[in-house]
């Protein structure tokens, strides 16, 4: 297992936004956490990173415990996060945004090279390589967002909400992009509000309720569900 | 009326040299730690007092001096780093609130240590440009200008062009998004408060000589650096070198034609122009303020 989140527990104050949370990630996965706004999707995920210290539980990856260690060691380890919201560096360029991305790498050759293939990867990007981050579409964005976390050359990806606040047709390309990036042999954990198509995409999936698991399996079998349907699907 | 103009234009090159110095370092620190810093002020006295003790006490050579203020302040920044502002890093308000004392407790540790009396630091050099019979600049006064925007333009490379200083700029426009990518909270504040001590140090070392050295002279240096980071835009290092030039000139035809009394005021009204026409200041970003 890559990555095992082992009944963990974050609480802010008194109140607990995950409480006794487990995921499992395997090697070349897309796992999905889906679930209402509040259910913890988005803490569980800081957890992992180590935004949020844990009260109870574990968190180990490639067989260590992380769950001690600060966000910027995690990075070390070789988990990338996209966070909600994109947090791209407003007023660095793109190009800036992206090699900040590969602030920890030490193989400056392979770094260059990985730059080539995001700008490849996205081109509208690379049309826009010295402008500032904030003159960038959401769409535009999220694809920086991405590549900037790509840049780290990740061993899991985390992607909090990519789809949030864009067009159809641009959740379709991040829909591609994140087949990608696991299809190129980067397990990806996608927490989503948008469940349709975070079931669509994912191997495994976690449904959140009010910061517990309240159902997990296999995404087919989840959409046919009829309490996700109801709750998630609008059908 | 000319000369006169000119004579003033030059004194305000010459304040608006140090006060960037003061103001970009002030900016960088708040922008990275999240934290005011009201000691900033006496962060360029003690810059001052390391020319008073390295060269008119122990009569050591001036760029020795000098650069002993930027090494021993830059440390002193990053004392504070450790002491009060890692352990404070969630709570903003209290990394001010101890600025605060820390503050009172340099002015006391130099007050015991040299007196609260005006220390005279000899000139460097006595030497004056004559430009016309009633333009001059004296060769310290360009040595000041000079000097700043050496350090600025080398600050400026700095950010824009090696990896630790595109950190830099990361972390002050989204600290936790720049920690997300692998960069370490705590050194980068550590390089952000060794830089802005560093900075307002080597500024109240190359005008110690110029001034009245006194352990209180970091008070009127941080009021003005107040007004021009908040006229120049919170967060923005163009903005508060901006500013500076603006209200160094501003402050110095006021005080030449009027009074520096009214000076002072006329640079407090400006700041309250700017936050009621622009509230992000004139340079700053809407997220910032």
């Amino acid at each position: 297992m890559l990555l095992e989140v082992d009944n963990i527990t974050v609480a802010f104050g008194k109140v607990s936004a995950v409480k006794g949370i487990s995921i499992n990630v395997r090697d070349g996965s897309i796992v999905t956490i889906i679930g209402a706004n509040g259910a913890g999707k988005s803490t569980t995920l800081r957890a992992i990173s180590g935004l949020e210290k844990l009260r109870e539980g574990q968190i180990r990856f490639a067989g260590e415990v992380i769950s001690d260690l600060p966000p910027d060691k995690i990075v070390g380890r070789g988990i990338a996060h996209v966070p909600e919201g994109r947090r791209v560096f407003p007023d660095l360029t793109v190009e800036e945004n992206l090699r900040t991305g590969a602030f920890l790498r030490k193989d400056l050759d392979q770094a260059e090279a990985d730059l080539r293939s995001v700008f490849e990867s996205f081109p509208r990007l690379s049309e826009r390589l010295g402008k500032n981050a904030k003159t960038l579409s959401g769409g535009e964005q999220q694809m920086l967002a991405i590549g900037r976390a790509l840049m780290a050359k990740p061993k899991l990806l985390l992607m909090d909400e990519p789809s949030m606040g864009l067009a159809p047709v641009v959740v379709d390309e991040i829909a591609v992009i994140i087949r990608k990036i696991c299809a190129g042999g980067v397990p990806v954990v996608l927490v989503e509000q948008n469940a349709q198509l975070a079931l669509r995409l994912a191997d495994y999936a976690y449904v959140l309720e009010t910061g517990r698991v309240a159902l997990e399996g296999d995404p087919d079998a989840l959409l046919d569900d009829d309490h996700v349907r109801a709750a998630y699907l609008g059908v | 009326m000319v000369e006169l103009l000119a004579q003033t234009g030059l004194n305000a090159i010459y304040a608006a040299a140090y006060m960037s110095l003061v103001a970009v370092g002030l900016v960088l620190v708040f922008g990275v730690l999240g934290v005011i810093n009201f000691a900033h002020g006496e962060l360029f006295m003690i810059g001052a007092y390391v020319v008073v003790a390295v060269f008119a006490d122990f009569q050591m050579p001036y760029v020795l001096a000098a650069a002993a203020a930027l090494v021993f302040v830059g440390a002193v920044g990053v004392l504070m780093e450790r002491a009060m502002f890692a352990p404070l890093r969630e709570n903003p308000l209290g990394g001010l609130v101890a600025s605060i004392g820390f503050l009172l407790i340099c002015q006391a540790l130099v007050s015991v240590q040299f007196g609260v009396r005006m220390e005279h630091v000899p000139p460097v050099t006595q030497e004056v440009i004559v430009i016309s019979e009633k333009v001059r600049l004296p060769v310290h006064r360009l040595t000041v200008i000079l000097a700043s925007i050496a350090l600025l333009s080398s600050l400026w490379i700095f950010l824009r062009k090696s990896k630790f200083g595109w950190a830099l700029r990361a972390s002050s426009q989204d600290r936790e998004a720049a920690s997300l990518q692998g960069i370490s909270i705590s050194r980068i504040s550590i390089i952000a408060m060794f830089i802005g001590g560093a900075l307002a140090g080597i500024a109240g070392a190359l005008t110690a000589p110029l001034i009245s050295v006194n352990p209180h002279m970091g008070h009127s240096v941080i009021v003005a650096a107040f007004i021009v980071i908040i006229v120049g835009g919170v967060g923005s290092l163009e903005g508060a070198v901006v500013a500076s030039i603006a209200y160094a000139f501003v402050h110095t035809v006021i005080t030449t034609f009027w009074d520096g009394v009214i000076a002072d005021i006329v640079g407090l009204a400006l700041m309250l122009a700017v936050l009621i026409v622009k509230p992000t200041g004139l340079f700053g970003t809407a997220d910032r303020a």
